[in-house]
């Protein structure tokens, strides 16, 4: 008996310092935003939620999981509104969620950086989202900017008057779980 | 010429905000949606009362320049000008912390009118027709 009890106490220690490794799950809060823009349109979606769960320490035990609903969109216009969500822009009839789910989140300079497959309109891509993490009163806030393709996603018939490359900003402030 | 035209562009104008303010409200109760961050009482009343001291000026313009047919063009004109002008809130871009842009024409596109509605309403009232001898 004797010679398990050591062992077991090891273990124990082992397994409670894990604990204290894991990284903080955070619950978004309220007053995100997420935005695009280009040349031509602009707007935000109104819409996120997900799983973020983050220790500035350790990022290499963060994930990200985080869901947008592509009908949330608001452009300010409700004709531009319309169109954006018909087939021939995001069809949120058939694809009603914008997935990012991350697979690798590393430190980068003064900020970190975070890659993981991006799903729009049914075509999933790798990303890569510089971001920063501001710790608040209240918690935290995530914020990063981005550039994504739309033709990458078949979102939209290539050319025309809407750019190709479409800014992505993004702040979200979380609080913990 | 000008001052009854004028008057009746002001009187008109302001019938035309307060009519579309009586508008506004009724819409915001029965859509459940308020525009007012961007269309507010001031804005509806300034800009109807524009509306009429530039027809205003356009009646005694054309009055002066077409002589009898001058009624007939603006008569056109203010109702061409006021469909024409439906464009814009169709085009327009709301901040995006507003919900529901779709319904925001619904409740612009009729004010379009009041300022011309207003006017043609009134205009016996302030100018009368001249009978040709």
């Amino acid at each position: 008996m004797k010679k398990y009890f050591y062992p077991a106490i090891a273990a124990l220690i082992l397994a409670g310092s894990a604990f204290t490794f894991a990284a903080t799950n955070w619950q978004i809060a309220d007053g995100y935003s997420i935005g695009f823009s280009s040349n031509d349109a602009g707007g935000v979606f109104k819409t996120f939620k997900g799983a973020i769960v983050f220790d500035e320490q350790n990022p290499a035990a963060s994930k990200f999981d985080v869901t947008i609903d592509a009908a949330s969109i608001n452009t300010g216009n409700g004709l531009q509104n319309k169109h954006a969500k018909s087939d021939e822009w995001f069809d949120v009839a058939k694809y009603p969620q914008i997935r990012y789910t991350s697979s690798k989140i590393v430190k980068a300079g003064s900020g970190y950086q975070v890659t993981g497959d991006l799903e729009i309109h049914g075509v999933k891509k790798p990303v890569t989202i510089p971001f920063t993490f501001q710790k608040t009163a209240k918690g935290a806030t995530f914020t990063g900017s981005f550039t994504v393709n739309r033709s990458d996603f078949h979102v939209g018939k290539p050319g025309g008057d809407v750019a190709e490359q479409i800014k992505i900003d993004v702040s979200v402030p979380v609080t913990k779980q | 010429m000008f001052k009854k035209a004028l008057i009746l562009g002001i009187v008109s104008g302001l019938l035309a905000g307060i009519a579309g303010l009586i508008y506004a409200h009724l819409y915001y109760s029965i859509n459940a949606a308020d525009f007012s961050k961007v269309a507010s009482s001031i804005r509806i009343i300034a800009s109807s009362l524009a509306g009429g001291v530039l027809a205003a000026i356009g009646f005694t313009i054309l009055n002066k320049w077409l002589k009898s047919n001058g009624e007939i063009v603006f008569n056109l004109l203010f109702s061409i000008i006021s469909f024409a002008s439906l464009l814009m809130p169709i085009a327009y871009k709301l901040p995006t912390s507003l919900e529901t842009p779709e319904l925001f024409p619904g409740m612009v596109i009729p004010m379009h009118f009041f300022p011309a509605l207003a006017w043609f309403t009134l205009k016996p009232l302030f100018i009368r027709h001249q009978p040709v001898a």
